[in-house]
């Protein structure tokens, strides 16, 4: 019994390490894109998060996510500063209403509904977050979220039908493994 | 320079106000290229090339504020010196760099307002050692305001408000017949509940506030300002901010820095001696006030 | 990708969810531009510092020194815009012009806010010292 539990406890370990480098690889990718309209950050990381979250659960979701906003910072030399804090608190707040709300309500929301939610919370805890660090005149906060918000709508959507196509795929790949 | 400059008028009509403004500002903006430090087309920095070599030949304004330059200085025992450009270049408030105590002994010897001296009859200034750099940041400001109240009142202005980076002056009175009020920073603020320690009216006058908060930074939990001691080369230790009032501005601006320097003690029994008026806040946070200022300052809460 | 696959993809809420966070997202950004106010001061700000405060009614062209270069700033017809800045993204030059509300170039640390003279003196006192 023991021995499958370390198993599986190792074989955690290497899923989230796996993970965590996909979702680097992806921001990183998503970094060189040109970008017409800088506000619109496409989040493409955020696949990975709501992915593990629906899989594997709402720790290794939360790891995935540490693990690559630390790594990321300390690759892009901004660690511990202040685009560091935005994107900590902005992925932790939205991992952990994706997992909350996945658990206390499992069937109502697909994955897009929680790729709202997560980009709903994520861009609403920067936005705060801004505001207490950068920009202290709540006016120019107020008048920009609404800008924020609607792109994080619509790239939040697009983000969960990507990451539903991808669980589908990771589901049909797992059955045949087992067939 | 990031100095914010606002001028406030009274006048019943727009256009001359308008016209009278603008003089006023170009009025600076001559006086700003005479005196700036770091373009290297200014007055100063000719004298500054030209320190230990020769003697310069400056404009009447140039003259005039080394003159008073140098008289505060004297009246301050040598606590305010222009020539502290050599020292206080070795600190960087935007990078927040401080010196090794050995640059600052090296230095030290470079400043001495007794190496400058000024010829009013050839019109020129002279900086005796190699190496010595003339820095008016300490006065400038106050003598642009006096400047520009006096263009302003040849514009045919009878009342209004000069405010040159917090440097004040203040003629005439209000539409509603009262003197201008003033607000005294709080050194400690907080936030904007309680950034205005007093208030004070001023009537044809000129005020000036020196603090440790202006251009600071910490490092290793000590606290570096511009206000730099002369004779050590350290930032003065002894209070927190300085408010002086007298009637000319470049006087009120000088003062400040050299009763900073002074302290709160030596600072009031100079303040009596010139008859000035100031307010003081030594580093524990009281008060110190010259006697007759008591009837004119309104301080927001007792400290 | 069909329809289809995607309505299969979402469940009612999730429609439901987006259809009202568009909603909000765009009536904010149509209310928060009216709700704004008029303003007659132009206040131009370096580093949350305030370098010009200008009367909207007079047509001027003002440069101001950033962290990265020289930012202009244009006052024409009673409204603002920012015709160059140092910038990569040239964000605040995009806005174009403005009425109310501000213009912010973050990189070159420049925010350009139209105001109304009540915010800007302070009620208590006629200038500050220190």
């Amino acid at each position: 019994m023991s021995q499958t539990r370390e198993l599986m406890q190792s074989q955690d370990k290497y899923r989230i390490a796996l993970l965590s480098a996909y979702a680097l690889a992806l921001h990183g990718f998503e970094s060189l894109l040109p970008t017409p309209i800088p506000w619109l950050r496409l989040g493409l990381a955020n696949i990975i998060t709501l992915t593990t979250l629906i899989l594997y659960g709402i720790r290794a979701a939360l790891m995935v996510t540490l693990i690559r906003v630390v790594l990321a910072s300390l690759f892009t030399g901004t660690f511990l500063g202040p685009a560091f804090i935005l994107s900590l608190g902005g992925g932790v707040i939205s991992t952990l209403s994706m997992g909350i709300v996945l658990s206390l309500m499992p069937r109502l929301f697909g994955p897009v509904g929680l790729s709202l939610i997560g980009a709903l919370f994520h861009n609403s805890a920067q936005l705060f977050l801004a505001y207490v660090i950068f920009i202290q005149r709540i006016e120019a906060i107020l008048l920009i979220s609404p800008v924020i918000i609607f792109l994080g709508t619509l790239t939040g959507s697009v983000n969960g039908i990507v990451s539903d196509m991808l669980i589908k795929n990771l589901k049909k790949t797992d059955e045949k493994i087992q067939n | 320079m990031d100095t914010l400059v606002t001028i406030t008028v009274v006048s019943s009509s727009k256009d001359s106000a308008e016209k009278a403004i603008d003089t006023a500002f170009s009025e600076i903006e001559k006086l700003e290229k005479l005196f700036d430090f770091f373009s290297p087309d200014s007055e100063i920095s000719l004298i500054n090339k030209n320190a230990g070599i020769s003697e310069v030949k400056v404009s009447q304004d140039t003259l005039d504020i080394l003159d008073k330059a140098l008289y505060v200085s004297e009246k301050t025992e040598g606590a305010f010196d222009a020539t502290i450009g050599a020292v206080i270049t070795l600190y960087d408030f935007y990078k927040k760099v401080n010196p090794e105590d050995s640059s600052i002994k090296k230095n030290l010897s470079l400043v001495n307002y007794r190496y400058l001296t000024i010829d009013r009859n050839k019109s020129t200034a002279f900086l005796k050692k190699r190496g010595m750099y003339i820095d008016l940041g300490g006065i400038s400001k106050g003598y642009a305001a006096d400047n520009a109240v006096e263009t302003l009142k040849r514009n045919r202005i009878h009342s209004g408000l000069v405010s040159v980076a917090g440097d004040i002056k203040a003629f005439g009175l209000k539409p509603d017949g009262k003197p201008w009020k003033i607000g005294i920073r709080n050194p400690r603020a907080k936030g904007q509940e309680d950034d205005i320690m007093a208030t004070i009216e001023l009537t044809d006058m000129a005020i000036s506030t020196s603090g440790d908060y202006e251009r600071s930074f910490i490092n290793d939990g000590k606290r570096y300002h511009h206000l730099l001691n002369p004779r050590t080369g350290y930032p003065a230790e002894g209070c927190q901010s300085v408010s002086i009032i007298t009637k000319e501005g470049a006087f009120t601006d000088a003062f400040a820095t050299g009763i900073f320097i002074l302290g709160p003690e030596k600072g009031i029994k100079t303040l009596e001696k010139m008859g000035f008026d100031g307010v003081i806040v030594d580093s524990q946070g009281k008060v110190h006030t010259t006697p007759h200022i008591r009837g004119k300052v309104e301080f927001k809460r007792s400290s | 990708m069909n329809l289809k696959g995607l309505l299969n993809s979402t469940t009612i809420a999730d429609r439901i969810l987006l259809f009202i966070l568009i909603l909000l997202s765009l009536s904010g950004i149509f209310f928060i531009k009216e709700v704004l106010p008029k303003g007659q001061i132009v206040r131009i700000e370096i580093n949350g510092h305030p370098v010009y405060l200008l009367p909207i009614e007079k047509d001027r062209i003002v440069s101001v020194n950033g962290s990265e270069g020289n930012t202009i700033v244009e006052i024409k017809n009673h409204k603002v815009r920012i015709t160059e800045s140092p910038c990569d993204n040239k964000l605040c030059i995009q806005q174009g012009w403005i009425e109310k509300g501000s213009i912010v170039c973050l990189p070159n640390r420049v925010v350009v806010i139209i105001g109304t003279p009540e915010d800007e003196s302070n009620k208590r006192v006629d200038a500050i010292t220190g």
